[in-house]
């Protein structure tokens, strides 16, 4: 038995177990950097054949056109973000009220039987996929909701569309709401009830307004998420290759994100050089933008509300 | 000991459920254990009007040999040549034959062909039937509805003042004019220009095309639906689809204002009666018939059903014996 | 923070010291209540609608509904190529994106330095999770389709392609939803492995991985109930929606290189035929399937969520 004294390298274990050691460290960095890959690759996906189509494109035909017509090479892009904007104010009317109303019954008056029961509910909710709700939108939400309310409603416009995606995004809504309302810390609550108030006084006047960030960026992340629906507006919206502009929400419309799939199921599989084909990448790239700045947004309030417990 | 058996429990219970839930992916039904996807794979592409007819042998041949996969599409005439070719398809349907661009095209890419026709068609003016104010319309009042001169508008009565000039004496009613027909990829909207709006356009001196400002369709289904939930609206689609379809009217036609109003129908269209119909073609890739003898044995079928029958079934009219002779010789002299 | 099932909540009556009607409370709780219900109404509608306009399928034919491939006429169509589409890519998304996520949550958590290459992977998760499908889809075309090295290895348009693709769309969630997993170890459970001398590798398989497993398990499935729903990344990587011949048997892994179909593609397209069997019943009924499955997934994640949370209070 050796009496040398004990180095470091003793306590470490055997070099068979640190090269384990390494090889698996080597291993999950792999792993991270292909989230880092992805992102790379989106950038480079939708840039390459967006530049080629911003330098040969004609730029009279984005603006003041008659419509949407990418097989013409006639590419209004007003017509296509008034519709995506019109979508999203249309879906946030419905889901910003209704989340907003769930995430506070749920987090100050439903009783705890009530909570586990309706909380799950609202996670399956949030699980239904948009071409689901695109078939509701299609069948129910046009013709009975908006078409008997306005009967100069196309059969299937751009506000049934609207009401879908509203559908669809209330989940995802109600429990980022939740989460910034119970975020508040229960002493605020208890100082308000030592003051006096009644529940309704202190949810409204001491809760909300302390979570008011929370809650905006919840409201943001869920426009983004409106912004980037494709499948309700394509089924609902009214619209398949192509489109006249219209401001009217009860005429047919299509999104940013519902021209992409035309142009893309059009031609099924198209060999896919041409104009038209190239519009997608660009409408990709001003969508990913628009996405992301959202995204920054809602980070940004994220983080004040986050400082302040 | 008894963390390493929790540990192998935990990863047990998630493989487990992995399994399931990747099952559970699949859902229900029985695996159907005959087609083993050995054999030969061929892509049709092309008219979404000839579709259906290659959709119908492509069923039929399944029976025969189901190791053949067939794999068909209806972007368009034009996407089907411009696959066609590049080569990534065995197959073209189209509703008008082959454009000397396309040719030059094909032979650039070294791609040699068969010319087959395989049936005729009409190509109906379809509203919603709904609409009672319709009923015959002439070229010159389609030329004032949808032609180049047409762009901007918005009601049937805006047309008005161009068709009269034209010679038509119809009244047309101050209603929306909601339009849904095929776009530029698509044959039908060629011939249809080809046909009816030609002549008008050349005569008074403008391009022939149609007005920009509709909403176009590739796929006929979305069109014949547009047309029908609308109740004043108006399109053209081929024969086989608008007759088939529910909601939607046929207008006759007349080729001059004052003419006769021949309606649509198999017999009308067969006669050469109907003003507006076009030759259906299958253009086949020979160089890929020569390798596989899943192409070759799915052709001679469509010679044979698809000629006699599939053509009929789906709507369309049946060449006639001297054409159809022509067509099958076409294909084995190839 | 004290969550809300822990504290105990004070009644609405606690504060109405006066007695007096409280009439704004009141109206308050109703409006809210009455939101709630709108909410779960419109569920409700959506299910009714699509059991009503099934119903045919359901009761007469769904057997042969779901051997079917599609078809022509509505009568003899079916889903039984969707069925297989949508299995295998939930397949290789599960084993794509799986380990890739749960790798990087491992490295993000345990062995990177807090520093500011570590919060630019977090932000860029965190902004991958929030860009719209259809651009992933974009990814998955140029990259995965068509790209140089990929496309060769995935065939084209293939479930392969499709996969990878989803994959990308999914990894956000994995990573973030293991990350939360491996959080919620506690820091004691921790160092006692490395007090007994285990190397790092050894604490995250021992320690670590087993107690985080539910909660990864749960991030896994909701990501496939995910993947499973998608069109839009479908639809650009040139998912088939025409007219397919062939249903390939359910083992035959050679259909990942192969043209191929998908619930939620299908769905879309049949939606569009003017046909009632097509647009009416015969998309309810595969709405159906999809939902069965994809409600499936959910549920087993959630009981497996609140499993977690109990063992983490216990």
């Amino acid at each position: 038995m050796t009496t040398q004294p004990w180095t470091v390298s003793d306590l470490q274990g055997s070099p068979r177990r640190q090269r384990r050691e390494t090889a698996i460290r080597r291993l999950v960095f792999a792993a991270t950097v292909t989230s880092v890959l992805v992102s790379g690759l989106i950038l480079y996906s939708l840039a390459f054949e967006a530049i080629t189509f911003m330098r040969e494109v004609d730029w009279s035909t984005t603006w003041g056109q008659l419509g949407w017509f990418p097989r013409r090479g006639i590419f209004d892009l007003p017509t296509i973000m008034v519709a995506t904007v019109s979508v999203t104010v249309i879906a946030m009317a419905v889901a910003g009220p209704l989340g907003l109303a769930a995430a506070i019954y749920l987090s100050e008056y439903a009783p705890s039987r009530v909570r586990t029961v309706l909380k799950p509910t609202l996670e399956v909710m949030a699980g239904i996929p948009s071409v689901v709700l695109g078939y509701f939108a299609l069948r129910f939400i046009a013709p009975q909701l908006v078409g008997n309310l306005f009967s100069t409603a196309a059969p299937a416009n751009l506000l049934a569309a609207g009401v879908g995606v509203g559908l669809l995004i209330i989940p995802l809504m109600a429990s980022l709401s939740e989460d910034a309302l119970t975020a508040v810390p229960h002493s605020l609550r208890q100082a308000s009830a030592g003051l006096g108030a009644r529940k309704v006084t202190t949810t409204t006047n001491v809760v909300i307004p302390a979570a008011v960030s929370g809650l905006t960026a919840a409201g943001i992340v869920a426009a983004s998420r409106a912004v980037g629906e494709t499948m309700v507006v394509f089924i609902a919206g009214g619209a398949a290759d192509s489109v006249i502009k219209s401001y009217n929400p009860l005429d047919p419309g299509m999104t940013m994100t519902a021209a992409m799939a035309s142009v893309a199921s059009g031609t099924d599989s198209i060999a896919g050089q041409g104009q038209a084909f190239q519009s997608l990448f660009f409408v990709g790239l001003l969508l990913f933008i628009m996405t992301m700045l959202l995204n920054v947004l809602a980070d940004k309030f994220v983080r004040r509300f986050r400082q302040r417990y | 000991m008894a963390k390493k058996v929790r540990t192998y429990r935990q990863v047990l219970s998630l493989a487990l459920v992995l399994v399931v839930s990747a099952a559970a992916c699949g859902g229900g039904g029985d695996a159907l254990g005959d087609s083993e996807a050995a054999g030969d794979e061929i892509v049709i592409s092309g008219s979404s009007t000839v579709e259906p007819i290659s959709v119908a042998v492509a069923e039929s041949f399944r029976d025969i040999n189901p190791n053949v996969q067939v794999a068909v599409s209806g972007p368009g005439t034009g996407d089907g040549f411009k696959l066609f070719c590049e080569g990534e398809t065995d197959i073209s349907d189209a509703s008008r034959q082959i454009k000397d661009e396309e040719k030059v095209n094909c032979e650039a890419n070294g791609i040699s062909y068969v010319e087959l026709k395989v049936g005729v068609d009409g190509i109906a003016v379809i509203t919603s039937s709904e609409n009672q104010a319709l009923s015959c319309l002439s070229f010159a009042d389609l030329y004032a509805l949808v032609g180049p001169e047409s762009t901007g508008f918005g009601s049937w009565a805006e047309a008005q003042g161009l068709a009269t000039e034209l010679g038509s004496s119809f009244a047309f009613e101050d209603s929306d004019l909601v339009i849904s027909a095929p776009g530029t990829e698509s044959g039908t909207y060629d011939s249809f220009i080809e046909i009816v709006l030609e002549d008008l356009a050349d005569e008074r001196g403008h391009e022939a095309t149609t007005r920009p400002d509709y909403s176009s369709a590739a796929d006929d289904n979305v069109i014949i639906e547009t047309v029908a939930i609308n109740p004043t609206s108006f399109g053209w689609v081929g024969f086989a689809f608008a007759d088939h379809a529910e909601g939607t009217k046929l207008v006759d036609i007349s080729v001059d204002p004052d003419g006769d109003c021949v309606a649509a129908t198999a017999e009308t269209i067969a006669s050469n009666e109907y003003p507006i119909s076009r030759d259906l073609f299958i253009y086949v890739n020979t160089d890929n018939a020569a390798s596989k003898a899943g192409l070759v044995e799915f052709v001679d079928h469509y010679m044979g059903f698809g000629l006699d029958e599939a053509v009929a079934n789906v709507g369309y009219v049946i060449l006639d014996d001297g054409n159809r002779e022509a067509t099958r010789s076409a294909w084995s002299n190839r | 923070m004290a969550s809300p099932s822990v504290r105990k909540r004070l009644p609405a009556t606690t504060f109405n010291l006066t007695r007096r009607m409280d009439v704004k409370g009141r109206v308050f709780e109703v409006a809210l209540l009455m939101a709630v219900a709108v909410t779960l109404g419109a569920v409700a509608a959506l299910i009714s609608q699509v059991f009503f306009d099934a119903w045919p399928v359901l009761s007469g034919r769904f057997g042969q509904f779901l051997t079917s491939g599609l078809g022509s006429r509505p009568e003899i169509s079916g889903i039984a190529q969707g069925l297989r589409g949508t299995l295998y890519l939930c397949f290789i998304v599960a084993v794509v994106a799986f380990p890739l996520g749960i790798g990087s949550a491992i490295y993000l958590e345990q062995y990177a330095k807090p520093g500011r290459l570590t919060r630019f992977v977090d932000l860029n998760i965190r902004n991958l999770a929030g860009v719209p499908s259809v651009v992933y889809g974009i990814l998955g075309l140029t990259v995965f389709v068509k790209g140089p090295f990929v496309g060769a290895i995935t065939g084209g348009r293939t479930p392969l392609a499709a996969g990878l693709t989803l994959s990308a769309l999914v990894l956000p969630l994995v990573i973030i939803a293991s990350v939360e997993a491996i959080r919620s170890v506690p820091q004691e459970l921790i160092e006692a492995g490395y007090g007994v001398g285990a190397t790092q590798s050894e604490v995250i398989r021992h320690h670590v991985l087993p107690y985080a497993i539910p909660g990864i398990l749960t991030g896994t499935l909701l990501s496939m109930a995910r993947a499973a729903g998608e069109a839009a990344p479908l639809i650009l990587v040139g998912t088939t929606t025409g007219f397919l011949t062939n249903i390939p048997a359910w083992w035959d892994v050679g259909q990942v290189r192969e043209r191929f179909t998908a619930m939620p593609i299908i769905i879309t397209s049949w939606v569009r035929q003017p046909e009632t069997g097509f647009k009416v019943e015969g998309a309810a009924a595969a709405i159906i399937v999809l939902m069965l499955v994809v409600v499936m997934l959910n549920s087993v994640a959630i009981v497996l969520r609140s499993r977690f949370e109990k063992r983490r209070q216990g």
